[in-house]
């Protein structure tokens, strides 16, 4: 659970999520060369080269498609969250995935003795300012640049190394690769290529990125909105029993940051919602086994103090917290990370 | 997600969806009209 650098640790979880990840590859792939050969069957080499391009490059939209739809999804129905746990292993595929349908592209060139006129292809400059007839493969080449980067640096190391807010904003450039993607594929095989399933995919695919998160987004805006001072600085929360048992309520602070208030029986505190590992929303988790647990990947931490318990070593910024005429309150300043904070009620 | 990564991400995000639409848009509406001597997926430079 630390965010040090320590050797990939595999659980049952990670390796049912995976194996479910590459059988659903496997069948996706396996399923379009089978029909497509079946419809079209290939007169030679070339064209058979052709399907697998086709094959693994769909595949790779359909997947980034779907890991920019398992965010949105995770905030509205919480039944989505198991699909958040090991997204990156999701990401990393992904990237495979895109690297042999780059193989299969170079070994259709390759084939015809033609790398040259790919090289031409990039190379040619006045293309550059067609939008039509745009070098669409510069555009892939620039997404698997951003899935790779995002790919290699994946693992917890470098999470803690660029720290959460860096990491994070460095992950958040799969938006950027997800439009290249889609241009990629609008300027290039939608152009010469009549088959109805490929504006259908794409338009399908965007449509449902961008609804879910405008969706999500449009349930996020009253989070946003600071607390009610009770006039003395502290921000009102609810009544003690309006707060879900094993749950929390997030506040919203002057300074735009959000607090999760848990409560516990009869204890309450309140921590930053930002999860020391990936800043994931700590609010949204639940108390199990005495700790306020992430729901992203299950980071935990005691209530009392935002520690996490031994032997692990990540802190969370505690707030004081009290009830002031039967509503809980809570002092937007944050204390040192896992100061003690907590109340009996 | 901190302040600033919401802040980024809703200012960014809409800009980048409604490039991405004009485009796959412009895409759709100027795409030249289908070859009938060009047999489908073997003749054009692939992706």
């Amino acid at each position: 659970m630390s965010a040090g650098f320590r050797a990939v640790q595999w659980n049952r979880t990670k390796l049912v999520y995976d194996a479910i990840l590459v059988a659903g590859v496997m069948l996706y792939i396996g399923s379009y060369l089978i029909l497509a050969h079946w419809l079209d069957p290939p007169k030679d080499l070339l064209a058979a080269v052709d399907q697998r391009i086709r094959a693994f490059g769909s595949c790779a939209f359909i997947m980034v498609t779907i890991i920019l739809c398992i965010g949105p999804l995770a905030r509205l129905d919480r039944r989505f969250l198991p699909l958040l746990y090991n997204r990156r292993h999701f990401g990393v595929l992904t990237f495979l995935v895109a690297l042999v349908h780059v193989g299969f592209m170079l070994e259709w060139y390759a084939l015809q003795n033609a790398l040259p006129s790919l090289y031409d292809e990039f190379t040619k400059l006045s293309d550059y300012a067609k939008f039509i007839g745009f070098p669409f493969k510069a555009l892939g080449l620039a997404a698997l640049v951003i899935l790779f980067l995002m790919a290699a640096t994946s693992h917890d190391f470098w999470l803690a190394f660029l720290t959460p807010p860096v990491w994070k904003g460095l992950h958040m450039t799969l938006y950027v690769a997800y439009g290249l993607i889609v241009m990629h594929v609008a300027l290039g095989v939608l152009q010469y290529d009549r088959n109805p399933l490929i504006p259908g995919m794409l338009i399908v695919g965007f449509a449902a990125v961008t609804g879910l998160h405008l969706l999500a987004g449009w349930r996020e805006r009253a989070g946003d909105r600071c607390a009610v001072s009770s006039g003395e600085g502290w921000l009102k929360v609810a009544p003690p029993l309006a707060i879900p048992d094993k749950g929390a309520r997030i506040i919203t602070g002057p300074d735009g940051e959000r607090i999760a208030v848990f409560r516990d029986g009869s204890e309450i505190g309140a921590l930053s919602n930002l999860c020391a590992h990936q800043n994931g929303p700590i609010g949204e988790g639940r108390i199990i086994d005495g700790c306020v647990t992430c729901p992203w990947h299950g980071y935990q931490y005691r209530l009392v103090d935002g520690c996490a318990p031994p032997p692990f070593t990540e802190k969370l910024a505690t707030y004081r917290v009290r009830v002031s005429h039967g509503v809980v309150e809570v002092d937007p300043r944050p204390l040192p990370p896992g100061t003690p904070a907590s109340i009996r009620i | 997600m901190r302040r600033a990564h919401r802040s980024a991400h809703r200012a960014l995000w809409p800009v980048l969806a409604l490039a991405v639409a004009l485009g796959l848009g412009m895409a759709l509406v100027l795409r030249p009209p289908p070859d009938p001597a060009t047999p489908q997926g073997t003749e054009a430079p692939k992706s």
